[in-house]
């Protein structure tokens, strides 16, 4: 009798674990890689999106939501450092371990896709309904090539001049509605600087200058368009920085430095600080910083309390232009080892394209018309006021190759310029031959 | 009399200068350490702020939370340890051929090892990698330690250790008929602990710290080293938004090195002196 019901107890046993087995089996994997980093201690088991904060917890919140959802799916995210992403990413399709989805800066797409490494998907989107129509101008224009939609644009992100209105309005720099008084003008932002130095003993803007690339660029970007002007006005191979437009962009920037008007030597962590412990009017940093300004303006005590505002970077010059860039993702060509993993790829991107309203929760611009239209989006705080940068941003041509090693070595540029007072026009020129010789050897 | 007052000053002095370096040395370390005890949102406005509170166990929770963390630690456990053994041995073996064996070519193939010193591991990567790629190593531990074993200088190291031992003893030996391989194994090997435990030591140090190789290896989370977990779970702007947490991971991953200097001190010491006086 033992001996029947401990066999009957082992074939159970053996049976329910089959069917695990089974079970398992039947799941379609699809790999996922991404920058963001892990947030499990946090968001691990959440599946109530509206309940994440934060890029990490809001993109894990969304794949644990699929993966709860889609019991014949399992979303496998494989996460890795944001600086080395691509180098890795590179390597992986060397090695032919290639994710069925990948994240990806749309400044970055460009050269994937050239390389034919990119699978279009137009007809993928079409099958599982993701609406192209309804991607914003900056959306689509980052993810199209000849025609073809080669990735699933997830958000613009910007350039944006985060406000210290408590100091504005001791310097008098603030309109009769409380909102912060924003220069039209170069000449007259040196004035508004001066103004605010002279009544706050305090340099205008913080910017991170130290140690930095990428912030040079995107300033000197956004100063250029404004004025209409175009670093590659030939060809995608052949930078120009000489033009008047530019060397004014430049001027403009390292006459700020020069006059004090920018708190000295920060880097990225350093300005941050610096901006919410008040030692300056106007950080200009990007739009994911929104959520942790508007937490700052919430805290008793702080020097950005019940003070805070952001907008697009001034438009000082004739035509309304930001720097933007866009996270974007994609499916690789051999990323997907069959039909159905292609289709359950599919699916998720529609997933995450249905949840772009609580991306934009993370302070970056939807890439979706209707949502950027919607009064839940508008609800959030100060995306009214930058919404507009889905129309106004401004990357560099998706053609141009090598984008984020442009931006380097124009930033290193830039940087000298600014801080060492290098003379602008030799240093120009030495930028330009050196991004052109890179640009030349590019594939 | 002048003589010894003369010496305890220069001691002194010499003391005191140890002292300050020593301060100075450890300032950051204490800093890291004191960071990794505040709130993130508090890091983002205030990081000169390090002994007074708000204090937070939270960023050591995130790491323990992360439930890949244990997998981690095993792999660089068994990188770091299969290295270590596997480089001890290639090396004991390679070092005693070239300081005791004569063959022919053993002069250029001896170059051809030292030729090795000059080249950087960045410029031989990319041919690496696709080398392990052709043959499916890559997301194996296999991947991660055997690139490792091509380690010139503990080749060199071992060799001129070798060759400083005196003949004599082997010679002893070899007039009794004693087998090649039974001489270094019995006399010659023990003879040389110091230096094995000195390229230990470095090895197993160099392969838990590693992150390049395997950052290009083992895209595969289960496959990752700690060093690379842990930086795989820091948000996009750490160093500011998420500096405590940042600074727990280097706490956590320098932590299992701490434990085995507290346990090794006297060896990793004379290891270090050793090869400075070398």
């Amino acid at each position: 009798m033992g001996n029947t019901f401990r066999k009957g107890l082992i074939g159970l046993a053996v049976g329910v674990a089959l069917c695990g087995v089974a079970q398992a089996q039947e799941k379609t994997v699809v790999s996922f890689a991404r920058f963001f980093g892990a947030c499990e201690a946090d968001f691990g088991k959440t599946t109530d999106i509206s309940k994440s904060a934060g890029e990490c917890g809001i993109i894990t919140a969304m794949t644990n939501k699929f993966n709860a959802e889609n019991k014949d799916v399992e979303i496998k995210p494989q996460i890795i450092e944001w600086g080395p992403y691509y180098d890795q990413l590179g390597a992986r399709i060397i090695a032919k371990d290639i994710p069925a989805i990948a994240v990806m800066h749309e400044a970055v797409l460009g050269d994937f896709v050239k390389r034919g490494l990119v699978e279009p998907l137009d007809e993928g989107f079409k099958s599982v309904g993701v609406d192209t129509a309804d991607f914003t101008a900056h959306g689509k224009r980052g993810v199209t090539f000849d025609g073809k939609t080669y990735a699933l644009p997830f958000d613009t992100h910007s350039w944006l001049w985060h406000i210290n209105l408590n100091l504005l309005k001791k310097a008098g720099l603030t309109n009769a509605d409380g909102t912060a008084m924003i220069p039209k003008t170069p000449e007259e932002t040196y004035a508004f600087a001066k103004k605010f130095k002279a009544a706050t003993g305090k340099p205008y803007f913080v910017w991170c200058v130290a140690n930095e690339t990428a912030a040079y660029t995107r300033t000197f970007l956004t100063l250029l368009y404004q004025q209409g002007g175009n670093p590659f006005p030939k060809s995608e191979r052949e930078i120009n920085l000489r033009t008047p437009e530019a060397k004014k962009a430049i001027e403009f920037m390292a006459k700020l430095y020069a006059e004090g008007d920018i708190v000295p030597n920060t880097d990225y962590g350093a300005a941050n600080q610096a901006f919410m412990n008040g030692d300056g009017g106007i950080m200009v940093n990007g739009t994911w910083l929104i959520g942790d300004m508007v937490a700052q303006s919430e805290k008793p005590g702080a020097a950005l309390e019940k003070g805070y505002q952001t907008v697009p970077f001034a438009n000082l010059y004739s035509k309304p232009a930001t720097w933007a860039d866009g996270h974007s993702w994609i499916m690789l060509k051999g990323g997907t080892k069959d039909e159905k993993t292609k289709k359950a790829a599919l699916r998720f991107l529609k997933f995450l394209s249905d949840n772009d309203f609580e991306w934009a929760r993370t302070g970056h611009l939807p890439t979706s018309q209707k949502v950027i239209a919607s009064p839940t989006f508008n609800a959030l705080p100060f995306r009214n006021s930058i919404g507009a940068i889905a129309k106004s941003g401004i990357s560099l041509s998706p053609t141009v190759p090598r984008q984020f090693r442009i931006q380097e070595m124009l930033g290193e540029s830039l940087s000298s310029v600014v801080l060492s007072k290098k003379p602008i026009d030799e240093t120009m020129k030495s930028a330009e031959e050196r991004i052109n010789k890179m640009l030349a050897g590019a594939k | 009399m002048t003589k010894i007052a003369g010496k305890q000053f220069g001691d002194r002095i010499v003391l005191a200068c140890v002292t300050i370096f020593a301060l100075v040395w450890i300032t950051p370390l204490i800093w890291v350490f004191m960071l990794s005890f505040k709130p993130n949102d508090f890091l983002m406005a205030h990081t000169n702020i390090l002994f007074s509170p708000p204090f937070t166990l939270k960023n050591y929770n995130d790491i323990l939370g992360t439930s890949a963390v244990s997998g981690w630690i095993v792999n660089s456990l068994i990188v770091s340890i299969a290295t270590t053994f596997l480089t001890l041995i290639v090396a004991s073996l390679a070092g005693y051929g070239f300081a005791r064996t004569e063959f022919r070519g053993k002069s250029i193939l001896f170059i051809l090892v030292l030729a090795g010193l000059a080249v950087p591991e960045q410029a031989i990567v990319i041919p690496l990698h696709r080398m392990f790629a052709d043959l499916d190593l890559h997301n194996t531990y296999g991947g991660l330690i055997l690139p490792r074993l091509a380690a010139p200088f503990s080749v060199y190291l071992m060799t001129q250790y070798f060759k400083a031992i005196p003949k004599d003893i082997e010679e002893a030996a070899l007039l009794d008929s004693t087998p090649r391989w039974k001489i270094f194994l019995r006399v010659v090997l023990p003879l040389s602990i110091p230096a094995q435990a000195t390229l230990g030591i470095f090895t197993f140090l160099n392969s838990w710290n590693d992150y390049l190789w395997p950052l290009i290896s083992a895209s595969k989370p289960e496959m990752y080293t700690l060093t690379l977990g842990l930086a795989a779970t820091q948000t996009n702007f750490a160093q500011s938004e998420g500096l405590g947490y940042l600074m727990s991971q280097a706490v956590f991953a320098g932590l299992p090195i701490f434990i085995l200097y507290l346990f090794f001190q006297k060896h990793i010491v004379t290891a270090v002196a050793g090869t400075t006086v070398r």
